[in-house]
């Protein structure tokens, strides 16, 4: 995928109705082994994402979720990964500019300003100064910064750190974005800001996402399709497309009885997989 | 802090003031008086006496002080720009660090006073002497505290600079050299303060000019207010030294 042809289109898609962008994700029998720790993280997982769709993977912890993400990312040491794994068409490489990744952890560089961690990863992909530096200001303000441009991380409480970093990653460009339980480490009442801000950034691009996380609640009330994954070696016990309509808000769903519907669906799979 | 127990400020320094004042009224009354001899301890009105002479009147302490600072400054300088080149070499290359380290590990346990005869020998009784102790002192606090510093970024960093596919240079700049910073910084304060040190030292062994020769000439001699003065006029320079260096740290390390 070419950036700039990417930029233009998300250019005249912004503010009105967003067109899919191209990104999609497809692991065909992929099998990750550690050869020094001797270990198989994950075996023959197959699993294709179309673009713009939002999908979560959940599964009890050491699954393998976070090494197909880090193996998308080209994260994973080289001859680690088996299998055919096509990331934008392309077999991942690390830095690919068509892979935004976010970590559980906000990642943020104490020394610059919330506007300066924004526009970190536009200026190290060589995003001229004045558009970064635009498309930062602008997202800071739609994840409910406003006003805190100048402020450093240490000012900041955890939500509005990871907020900068939601930031950071939806100033790039890339049509996928890669993200490893993002909120994991926010209360209960800040991730579900967090998530509706997220969804409503993603609602204005429909960018692929591929997310990770073990909550269960917030897998369901995000995606289009949850994916369940077994214990190790992780393998997929179950694909549920999940049925709410668009644009959602996490929270008005808490009272929708069809969630809690998908969530016992969802729920009952995974409790399957840790039973066998 | 705001704790009841604790007093303002301004009690705080008149409580400071009394007690100073009590130390320095009873070492005169104890000169004085020939409970201990003068020889030994000197008189605080003797070494206020000796300093507005050589400082004020004579101006002779002002020559020396320029010299030990300057050489100071020298050496600070350039102990720590070799100290940061070098240490930013062993972080961003680890062979050469492999290579090196045990080497320099030895040279930094050499107690570096006991170079001060060699360098003498070496660069002479001016200025290149007492630069070179100096130098020997701050280029390795300056280097370990690089090399911690460098080590310490945070590995998040360095993921995320991976994903966003950064060159080697620009983890380097942008995510290494900036949090190596801080601890740089703690290397630079040490550093300038050995520099001092390093310099005096080799003064008070052989010198022409500098606080450090002065400081021996007088102690040998048995002029104890001299050499109280002296010694005092050293630890403000350290205060003052210590205390410009944490008021520039603040100012750019705002972000801490």
């Amino acid at each position: 995928m070419n950036m700039a042809m990417n930029t233009t289109q998300m250019k005249t898609s912004a503010g009105t109705a967003a067109k899919p962008a191209p990104g999609s994700i497809v692991f065909d029998k992929v099998s990750v082994a550690f050869e020094a720790a001797k270990l198989t993280a994950v075996s023959e997982f197959s699993l294709n994402i179309a673009p713009g769709e939002f999908v979560s993977i959940v599964g009890p912890s050491g699954c393998g979720k976070t090494t197909l993400l880090n193996f998308a990312a080209g994260l994973l040491p080289s001859g680690a990964g088996r299998g055919t794994l096509l990331v934008n068409g392309k077999p991942p490489v690390t830095g690919s500019h068509d892979v935004a990744y976010m970590l559980a952890r906000d990642a943020l560089a104490p020394w610059r300003t919330a506007l300066g961690n924004a526009e970190l990863g536009t200026e190290v992909r060589g995003v001229p100064v004045e558009k970064r530096r635009a498309r930062a200001l602008d997202l800071l303000e739609k994840v409910g910064l406003k006003g805190f441009e100048n402020a450093y991380p240490k000012a900041l409480s955890q939500g509005m750190r990871q907020r900068v970093a939601l930031a950071r990653t939806f100033s790039l460009d890339s049509p996928i974005l890669l993200m490893d339980e993002p909120f994991g480490a926010l209360d209960a009442q800040t991730k579900l800001q967090l998530e509706d801000v997220l969804l409503s950034l993603w609602q204005r691009e429909r960018r692929t996402v591929l997310f990770i996380t073990h909550d269960l609640s917030e897998a369901v009330s995000m995606s289009d399709r949850v994916i369940v994954m077994s214990s190790r070696p992780g393998r997929i016990i179950a694909d549920v497309p999940i049925t709410l309509g668009r644009p959602r808000s996490v929270r008005a769903l808490q009272k929708e009885p069809h969630y809690h519907e998908l969530y016992a669906q969802v729920w009952s799979k995974l409790e399957e997989g840790l039973s066998q | 802090m705001t704790d009841e127990h604790v007093w303002g400020s301004g009690k705080i320094w008149a409580a400071r003031l009394i007690v100073l004042a009590v130390f320095f009224v009873f070492w005169e009354w104890a000169a004085h008086s020939k409970l201990i001899d003068p020889i030994l301890i000197g008189k605080p009105t003797g070494i206020v006496q000796y300093l507005w002479q050589e400082v004020f009147v004579t101006q002779s302490l002002l020559n020396d002080f320029y010299w030990s600072m300057g050489g100071t400054m020298i050496a600070f300088v350039l102990g720590s720009v070799a100290g940061v080149l070098v240490g930013m070499l062993f972080v961003t290359s680890p062979s050469t660090e492999a290579v090196l380290n045990p080497i320099f590990t030895a040279l930094n346990a050499m107690p570096r006073i006991a170079l001060a005869p060699l360098f003498i020998i070496w660069f002479g009784l001016g200025l290149g002497s007492k630069v070179a102790v100096g130098f020997s002192l701050t280029f390795f606090i300056v280097l370990s505290s690089t090399v911690a510093g460098g080590r310490g970024v945070n590995p998040d960093h360095i993921t995320l600079a991976r994903t966003l596919g950064a060159s080697e240079s620009q983890i380097f700049r942008k995510f290494v050299l900036p949090s190596a910073v801080p601890v740089i910084f703690n290397g630079l304060r040490l550093g300038l303060v050995f520099a001092l040190l390093g310099v005096i030292g080799a003064e008070i062994f052989a010198s022409e000019h500098g606080l450090g020769q002065t400081l021996s000439v007088l102690a040998a001699s048995f002029k104890t207010n001299g050499v109280f003065g002296i010694i005092f006029l050293l630890s403000m320079i350290g205060v003052g030294i210590s205390s410009g260096m944490s008021s520039l740290e603040n100012r750019l390390l705002r972000w801490r």
